[in-house]
């Protein structure tokens, strides 16, 4: 579904509202966000917040409306009803490289790598809004365009050297493993600046070992600040490191709270396992 | 020479393959700026118009190639600059090099204005407003009686002039218009490799990019199609403005659907991956033609007629099917292909 994103000034938090959200307070809020395709509800009433600097993992059986919630936050899907609220801004018929330049990036399920660029060139692709050279500066290769581009390239390494890849630089991303993909996607992910990372089943096809190195990956980038939205079907993976659990069931939030509690909650466990239980549910 | 890991603290310059660039721009020059030593007029002639096809098909490259939009309509900026040139320097005075700048500023203000509505249109439909674009620019100028001269055309347009100089010379016309190529191609090679040029790419859903992950990368994929669009207009209209101070007369069927067509295919069949494609397209279809319109008198004996634009075809259909990315594809497989580093230190 595409729109026609209007430019207008988003709305802003109300004063009173305003003052209270500090430091402390929630980064996201999502305020009863319904979402239909036709006549198909996909998301009924949908609230929840995601504090800053936490690790909330959404999990969901497929169908659940995970991977459109996610869409519905970056722009990319246009909001029906109900109000998403990153800081101060309401997210409100903004254009997705708007809301990208507010602090927010998505990691695709499908990485959507492009494949006619190397990897370190992906990369630089997420550094885009660091500059602001433009066609012409480009074009002619003024000594400014030629400063921005040394200062991308640079930060691109750094963010390919965080996730361990510096090494395929050149590579294209076609001749790397699904793992290895899907951290030049997270490099390409990390390399905007984003304060809010929006991981669509990050760890869907990786190998046990692939697995591991993402979990710490995420949790260096908890550490450096970086807030994290998952969305993941994989739940025994993720009880390790999420901060807050929210289980969605056809399109509706049926459950929310610790690793802990979710895995003791009897509605959860009925409706997303059929009476099975989280751990066995990987396998 | 190998790359080490260590030694990646600046842009290799395999990732923009800047060196071979270098290096087949400067043999590109010298090869262009001898051709016309010992050539007769003809020959000239031929390549005058070769390089005219060049500079639009470069920029329907940008456009096409790089940001994955269609345009079917590109004979009306080309048109636009001639007649804009025209117009400023026969009605107005001015000077020709003034009218051409000029003239280049007009189609880009022309094409901002239809781009930011055109691109929120997709595919087929498009491509469809594209091509009505030249249709109705066709209609204008020849309705414009006062302005343009009408179906009659446009007479006595002056002709540039450089230090004594000026394009009534062929040999001028011939270094102004492959000196202009290239830059172009210069200014497109340096584009391709930067900032603007990976948003470019990166938004084609037709060669590997992909328009949801751009946006949320925090690329503003309208912006983007509109400057593709605006500098591919502007391509066109400064190739559109030598040739009205060259022809010193322009008329309306000369920027017509079928030039539209002809461009596009140039750039197809020279392969759209990079700027230049415009050059070996445009090089193969013209030099074919030329050749065809040689050869196949003495091959059929006697008078060909359409027999020249039967075999134009066949040729082109078949090239298309072999070559699918187009001429460029036969370079980049004989290029050696860019190594991962991790094998290099």
């Amino acid at each position: 579904m595409k729109v026609n994103f209007v430019r207008m000034k988003s709305a802003v938090m109300p004063k009173q509202e305003r003052e209270r959200d500090t430091l402390h307070t929630p980064l996201l809020k999502v305020r009863n966000v319904s979402m239909a395709f036709g006549v198909l509800a996909v998301l009924k009433r949908v609230s929840f917040s995601v504090p800053r600097g936490n690790i909330l993992v959404m999990i969901g059986p497929n169908g659940a409306g995970k991977t459109t919630l996610l869409k519905l936050i970056s722009g990319l899907l246009p909001l029906q009803e109900g109000e998403i609220w990153f800081k101060q801004q309401r997210l409100s018929r903004i254009a997705p490289h708007r809301i990208s330049s507010l602090g927010i990036t998505q990691l695709f399920q499908d990485i959507q790598l492009f494949s006619n660029m190397s990897v370190i060139e992906n990369v630089m692709v997420g550094c885009h809004l660091r500059a602001k050279t433009g066609f012409m500066r480009s074009g002619l290769r003024l000594p400014s365009a030629r400063a921005d581009e040394q200062s991308i390239f640079e930060v691109a390494m750094s963010k390919l050297s965080l996730v361990g890849l510096e090494q395929k630089a050149l590579a294209n991303p076609s001749s790397l493993s699904w793992g290895q993909q899907k951290l030049v996607g997270l490099a390409r992910a990390l390399a905007t600046g984003a304060e809010l990372l929006l991981l669509d089943e990050p760890y869907s096809g990786l190998l046990t070992d692939e697995v591991d190195k993402l979990n710490k990956l995420i949790f260096e980038l908890q550490r450096q600040g970086i807030t994290i939205l998952i969305v993941e079907h994989l739940t025994d993976i993720l009880m390790g490191i999420a901060n807050q659990v929210i289980v969605l069931d056809y399109g509706e939030k049926i459950a929310e709270g610790t690793p802990a509690e979710i895995q003791q909650n009897k509605q959860v466990i009925d409706a997303y396992l059929g009476g099975g239980s989280l751990e066995s549910e990987r396998g | 020479m190998l790359v080490g890991v260590k030694a990646l603290k600046e842009i290799p310059r395999k990732v923009t393959s800047a060196n071979l660039q270098s290096l087949a721009i400067a043999l590109s020059a010298i090869v262009l700026l001898t051709i016309p030593l010992g050539a007769g007029p003809y020959p000239i002639t031929v390549m005058v118009d070769m390089g005219f096809y060049t500079i639009i098909t470069m920029g329907i490259i940008l456009l096409m190639g790089f940001a994955g939009q269609i345009s079917l309509g590109h004979a009306a900026f080309f048109g636009c600059g001639a007649y804009a040139s025209g117009v400023l320097t026969t009605q107005y005075h001015l000077s020709p090099w003034l009218a051409l700048f000029l003239a280049a500023i007009f189609t880009g203000g022309i094409a901002t204005i239809i781009g930011r509505f055109m691109f929120r249109l997709r595919g087929l439909i498009l491509a469809g407003v594209t091509l009505a674009l030249n249709l109705v620019f066709f209609h204008l100028v020849s309705s414009l009686v006062g302005l343009t001269g009408g179906a009659m055309g446009m007479m006595n347009i002056p002709p540039l002039s450089l230090g004594g100089f000026t394009s009534q010379n062929l040999l001028f016309n011939y270094y102004l218009v492959w000196i202009i190529a290239i830059l172009l191609l210069v200014f497109s090679l340096n584009l391709a490799n930067s900032r603007a040029g990976r948003a470019l790419r990166s938004m084609n859903v037709h060669a590997g990019g992909s328009e949801d992950a751009a946006q949320v990368l925090g690329i503003d994929i309208m912006k983007y199609k509109v400057w593709a669009f605006v500098l591919s207009a502007v391509y066109a209209s400064i190739a559109g403005s030598i040739y009205a101070h060259y022809t010193r007369i322009i008329e309306p069927g000369t920027f017509f659907v079928p030039l539209s067509a002809l461009v596009v295919i140039m750039a197809i069949l020279g392969g759209m991956a990079s700027p230049w494609g415009a050059f070996l397209g445009a090089g193969l279809i013209i030099g074919l033609r030329e050749l065809l319109r040689e050869s196949m008198p003495v091959l059929v004996g006697g008078v060909t007629g359409s027999y020249e634009l039967i075999a134009y075809g066949i040729i082109l259909v078949v090239a298309l099917l072999f070559l699918p990315q187009g001429l460029i594809s036969i370079v980049h497989k004989a290029v050696p292909k860019k190594r991962a580093i991790v094998n290099e230190s």
